[in-house]
Formats: structure tokens, sequence, C-alpha cells
């Protein structure tokens, strides 16, 4: 995430404003209808979103952005979490993103308006800490144009996008290169993930020809490391909002539930479970507002305990909402009940742009380092 | 070794006053950490390691005498009881410098420095404020306190020991556990049943002030599974207590020691944490400066790193205590502190365990261990065991889970 340039918002009002329009249009009724539906974009919400200026927080002023920076971002995301909303919001300003750090003028006058706006969502190559060589291939082309070859494989939301960024190998260096599907003739395949609320989107390339001026410039590793940042806050912040809401769902359930004449929430087994919860929500809750906090103020050490916060809130999300599910008994294992949703969010969470081991493996090298 | 000939370095360049610089941060850190690195003896740690009891006992006054000297001992008091007043950013650069210079655990003044005073500020009369905190501060009396029983553990509030008044007097009889340096206090924060018919257990309790050199008052040390004998028996034999050494009113004991048992969780962690911190960067760079073997082993990786994130996510939760309480001294509405000593005592528990299980076997041969080290004695299986002393005190973990269930989670009895 790009350091927010102005003096930001109220972070309380915003984050009642999203809740308020998350709580009318994306209930677990209407998410649940929607994901039973197959859909890959909630075309109602996704207008509002846009509306409301949702899409448009990160983007600088001058492309109709708000440019506002990750505290802001963060609220969103752990909104959206909360809600265990079907908004495919993060392929969208990861792009914004990448666009701010390595897209020129004229790239940025593009693209970045119809984004913010909401009028095109985009998609990215998923990067992670593991430092993976892109499968995709660039080289030169034609008439001045690039030339692409292989597979874009897990591309988050991917389906439900106008626009992707896609991280290429150039022989020794990697590249990121914009593509739009309904221009460039390639077709997306959605790829259904068993969390519904989300999916991943797959294009092949065979000698697809694009214009040179859609491959970014600057360093595209840099630029792969300021979007892993942006994803493991993103993700973490998901992952806060989630936990604490099916935490919350479980414990009402156990103060009205009664077996043996009494609340099941009466039986010391249970409480001890839920106080462990506690703490760790606490915990980890401390760890994701410190490493947004730190995003936004610019401090030099703002990846490592974004790359900390994602490991440990996802963790967190994924035994809460496992444990929600036996807490919750029969009903929690049922179809309609939407303690499945976030159990199915919580270990998707978990993995998307690196799972926690390799998100560990980063932060001891990156102590190491420090060491 | 006399603490105070053996430690006190051969020349002291200059007079030492934090406190004179406590407007400008920046000034006041260079001066706590010059004063540190002057005061504190660079061999302390192998002087004692495996030192003995009578060793220790001084080191530890000395210390407690020298921290006095420069202000540094009570800070955390209000300046009417002599405290310097300072809030949350200074407490943060003493326990901060502390930890850097690795300066000595003035442990055995645990309950003088935080148990007394979260006692006596709010409940104490001005003569016992005056007279005991003033002790602390000007003749470093050792407090130990009195709750536990052989038959009273986690529940406290079933406590037998009696206090019938007579006259004056308050005369005492019945048995105390797990008072850690009993052997060497002064004082006693001692709570006893005044009222053995009252409808509530909790109702009959009263909270006394004891002087460990009353005739019938015998303490014997209790040998802990570490070998070491902190813990103490205290058995009391007719033990006369006069009136004025009760704390509130008579009967009214029990809400006042849940004052006592908050100061466990709060400013104490505090400072455990910042050594925590330390102690982890310090194993890291150890590590890497000696290359070990466990830095090539992926689940010692991340054992390590998971402790650590748990570890800066301990400090952040302090930060919010902290600021909570420059609102709100009273701390009535949270229970941030509770969520602290549990997860603190849980990663402790963790992180010495792992630390045992890279010492292979040479971590279970036996070796000397540092006094006054905390939980950094050199001895790892030596930092597991005393590990238990923070998840069985101050309310077992246990007692304190069911408390965040019904209390902050609204769970039903």
């Amino acid at each position: 995430m790009s350091d927010g340039n102005s003096d930001g918002m109220d972070l309380e009002a915003l984050r009642d404003g999203v809740r308020a329009v998350l709580a009318e249009q994306a209930s677990h009724e209407k998410v649940a209808a929607f994901t039973n539906a197959e859909g890959v974009r909630d075309q109602p919400l996704w207008a509002q979103a846009a509306e409301l200026g949702w899409l448009a927080l990160s983007a600088s002023e001058d492309h109709g952005g708000l440019g506002l920076g990750p505290s802001e971002l963060a609220v969103l995301y752990e909104e959206l979490g909360r809600a265990v909303a079907s908004l495919p919001v993060l392929g969208t300003m990861l792009v914004i993103e990448a666009l701010a750090r390595g897209g020129d003028a004229a790239q940025q006058a593009a693209w970045t308006p119809g984004l913010a706006a909401g009028e095109l969502a985009g998609a990215v190559s998923m990067v992670t800490p593991a430092d993976l060589e892109p499968s995709l291939r660039v080289s030169a082309g034609p008439d001045g144009g690039v030339v692409l070859d292989g597979v874009a494989e897990n591309l988050l939301d991917g389906a439900a996008a106008d626009v992707l960024l896609l991280l290429a190998r150039d022989g020794e260096i990697s590249r990121w290169v914009l593509v739009e599907p309904a221009v460039d003739g390639v077709a997306i395949e959605k790829v259904a993930t068993v969390d519904r609320t989300r999916h991943l989107g797959e294009v092949r390339f065979e000698g697809v020809v694009v214009p040179a001026e859609r491959v970014l410039g600057g360093d595209a590793g840099q630029i792969a490391q300021a979007l892993l940042h942006h994803a493991a806050l993103a993700l973490a912040s998901d992952a806060r909002g989630g936990a604490n809401a099916i935490f919350e769902i479980t414990l009402d359930y156990l103060k009205t539930r009664e077996q043996f004449g009494k609340p099941i929430g009466s039986f010391q087994a249970l409480k001890h479970r839920c106080a462990d919860h506690k703490i760790a929500l606490v915990a980890s809750g401390a760890l994701v507002a410190e490493a947004v906090a730190k995003m936004a103020s610019g401090d030099p050490a703002a990846g490592r305990y974004a790359l900390a916060a994602k490991a440990l809130a996802t963790e967190v999300y994924a035994r809460v909402a496992q444990d929600a599910v036996q807490l919750h008994g029969g009903i929690g294992y049922t179809w309609e009940h939407p303690c499945h949703l976030y159990l199915k969010r919580a270990k998707l969470n978990e993995q998307l742009f690196g799972g926690p081991a390799v998100y560990l493996d980063r932060v001891t090298d990156l102590l190491l380092t420090a060491a | 070794m006399s603490g105070q000939t053996a430690t006190s370095p051969s020349t002291t360049p200059r007079r030492f006053d934090p406190l004179a610089r406590k407007d400008d941060l920046d000034a006041f850190r260079a001066e706590v950490r010059a004063w540190l690195e002057a005061v504190v003896p660079a061999d302390w740690h192998a002087r004692m390691t495996g030192a003995t009891e009578a060793d220790y006992v001084a080191f530890q006054r000395w210390w407690f005498a020298e921290m006095g000297k420069v202000g540094l001992a009570t800070p955390h008091w209000p300046r009417d009881w002599g405290g310097a007043d300072i809030g949350i950013r200074h407490q943060v650069i003493i326990f901060e410098e502390i930890a850097r210079a690795q300066a000595p655990n003035p442990d055995m003044f645990v309950i003088s420095l935080y148990h007394l005073p979260a006692t006596l500020f709010g409940n104490g009369s001005k003569a016992q404020r005056d007279r005991y905190l003033t002790g602390v501060q000007e003749r470093g009396e050792v407090w130990c306190q009195g709750f536990s029983e052989p038959g009273s553990g986690s529940d406290l509030a079933s406590l037998r020991t009696r206090a019938e008044r007579k006259g004056d007097v308050y005369v005492i009889n019945g048995q105390k556990v797990w008072s850690s340096y009993g052997a060497f206090a002064d004082y006693c924060l001692l709570l006893a049943r005044t009222d053995p018919t009252a409808p509530k257990k909790q109702a009959g309790i009263s909270y006394f002030i004891l002087d460990m050199k009353t005739p019938g008052v015998t303490v014997r040390p209790i040998r802990q599974a570490t070998g070491q004998a902190e813990f103490c028996e205290i058995f009391l034999d007719n033990v006369e207590i006069p009136v004025s050494d009760l704390i509130g009113e008579e009967n009214g004991g029990w809400a006042i020691a849940q004052s006592t048992l908050s100061a466990e969780r709060g400013l104490i962690i505090f400072e455990l944490s910042e050594r925590m911190a330390r102690t982890l960067d310090a194993d890291l760079a150890e590590a890497k400066r000696t290359g070990a073997d466990w830095l090539k082993d992926d689940e010692a990786r991340r054992a390590f790193t998971r402790a650590y994130s748990d570890m800066v996510a301990l400090r952040l939760m302090i930060r919010t205590l902290m600021q909570e309480i420059e609102t709100d001294p009273h701390m009535g509405s949270t229970s941030m502190p509770t969520y602290i000593k549990v997860h603190f005592s849980e990663l402790l528990r963790r992180y010495t365990e792992f630390r045992v299980k890279l010492g292979g076997l040479s971590g279970q041969l036996r070796a000397p261990i540092v006094l006054g080290g905390g939980h950094q004695t050199g001895n790892v299986m030596h930092d597991f065991l005393l590990s238990y002393a923070w998840t069985i005190s101050g309310g077992a973990n246990e007692i304190l889970k069911t408390m965040i269930a019904e209390r902050a989670l609204g769970l039903p009895r």
C-alpha cells in the first residue's frame, strides 16, 4: 500500500458507513444467495461500492481517487471480512497500487480513473514471499508490441476482472504487463474455490501480442514487494474482521442454546476455549493494527510487520472459524448457517498470496538480516 | 561477598539524575543509559552464577539501593508518596534501558514495589502509607504476600487462617504458603478470616499488615522444582497484630485483595516483556553469530518467529493497557491485564520449552544459574521450570480464563 498523502479521514465514521451498507447489501442471506448462484461479481453491491467511493480510496486525487492510505483501506478490508462479503476489491486495489508505483503518466491516466470509479475491475498475479519464477513469458513482438506466452494462474477474483496485471518473465528479468482480455482476445477461465465468496481465474496465452505501452516501468521486483505487503495487510484485515464476527456469532449461540437445562456457554470446557480465542484475537488484532500504522507512517519495518500479521491473523481466523463450527454443533455444519462461509474464507485466506509457512520463513530472514 | 564493597564501581564519575531530565525524552533516555553503564557491574552475571543465598540477598539489596539513589526504584509511584509520577513514555524508556543493559531483576522487591502500593494507594490509611511506603523507599524494606493456604489456592476465598479481635489487637492463627522471599521479608500482606459466619465466604475476610518479627511467626522455606527455595510457608501461632495495621474495614479485605492481584498483571509484566524482547533479539543474534544449527531447521525457525510475533503482540497489548491506565487509573473497565497475563505466561512457557528443545542433551545437564537473572538464568531447564510461576501464581490461568469468559465475554456462570 502506498503511503497516505492526505490527513486521512475519520476512520470510525468510515467503518460505520461501510458496515451499515454491508449489513444491508451483504447480509448473510444475500451472501448465501449470491454464492449459491455461483456469481463472480455482485453487480448491485459493486455499483454501490463504486458510488460510495470505496474503490477510489487509495487512488491519487489526480486520477479520480481520494488519495487515502493503508489505514482507510484496512478498515474497508476488515469490514468486508466481517460480512464475508463477495466483493472483489483487492485485485482492483492492487492494480491501482502497481500503476501508482510503476505506471507512467499516460498509463495512470489511461487506467486509474476507470479502476477508481469501479468501471473496471482488476486482478493481479498472485505474488508470494517464496520468490517463484512466473510461468508466463514476455518477449519483444512485432510493431513495437510484446508477445505473451504461457499460463497466468491463480488470479484472485480473475473471472470478474476487466483488466489483468500479470507478472511475466523476460529472459533474466521480470516485467508487469497489463492485459485487457476483451480487447486482447483472451478468455479468463474461472477456477472455482471451495470458498464461494471468492474465486480464481486462469488465462492461457499463445503468442498473444499486446501494445508495448501495456508494460509497466519501474523495478518489477519492488512492485511485487509492495503488492505482497498490500495483499498481506488486506488479508490480515479481512481475517481480523471475519474472526471477530464469527466469534461474536458463536458467543451469542453459546449464551442462548440450552442443553441439560442450562446455556451451553456455562460449561467450563467451552468457556476456556472461548477465552483462548479471545486472547488470540486481541493479540493478533494488535499486530495487524500496528502493521497498518507502520505502513501508513512509512516505517522501514512495515513490510516485516505486514508479513507477520498475515501469518498470525489468518491462522487465528482459521482456528476460531474451525472451532465455531464445533461449538455450534450440528447447526454449524449445515449449509444454511453462516459458519461454513467464514470457515472456508478463513482457510482460503491462509493460502492466498502464500501460506503461513512461507510468510514465517520470510519474516525469519528479515529478522536475521536485522539481528 | 558483600554487595556494597564487591559491586560498587571504584570510580563514579558523576552523580546521575535522570528525573531532572524528564522533560526531554532523549536526554532522559541518555541519562538512564549512562547511569546503567556506570553502575551495573559488567561481571554480575558471572558473580551471581551459583552464588550463595547470602551473596544473592546482599546483591539484591545493593541493587535496590542503587536504583533508589537516582529515583528509579519507585518512579512509577505518585509524587505524593515519594514517587516521580512519570508517565508511560518514561516507563517504557526505563524498562527498555534496563533490559538493554541486562541489569539485575530486583526480584526480592517485587511485592514491595508493585503489590504493596497497589494495595495501599487506594485502601491504606495515611499513616500506613507514610510508614510503609517510606519504609520501602528509604530503608529497602522487603515485603511478602500471605494469601494462599494449603487448602486455599485457586479458591482463595475459602482461606481459614483466623483473626480474632481482642482489645487493641487481632490474634492470628493459621498457615500461609507460596510466600516468595518470606524468609527475608520484613512485612507481609496478610489475608485472614475475621467472620467465619458470614453468609458469603468472601465477606468474612480482612486484610492486615504483618510484621514478620512478631512473636509466633515461623517461616519455613519450601524447596521448589527448580531446587531453589524462594517460596516459604508461614506458620502463625497466636500472632498479635495491632488494630492500626488492619487495611480498610474489618471484613472488607476481599475487594482490596483484588487490587493487590491486579498489580501482577500490570507493570511487572511490562518490565518482563521488555526483557523478553531483549532476550529473543539476543538469542537470534547469537544464533546468527555462531551459525546455530536450528537456523537450518524450518520447524525451529518457524517456532521462533511465531514466538517472536507473539512477543511483539504482547508489547503492543501492554502499550494499549498503559494508555488505558493513563486515562483511567483504576482500570475498572478493562480485561486487558488478564489477557496480558495469560498471553505472557503461555508465551513464556512456549519459548522456554523451545529453548529446552534446542538445548538437546546438553540442556539437560545440571549447570549453575544466574541468580537475579529473571527468566534468563543461562540454564534452559531452569528457565523452563520457572515459567510455571507465571502460569500458576496470581490466579492460575484456568481461573483467569473462566474470569475472561464470564466477565469479558458475558458467558453465563
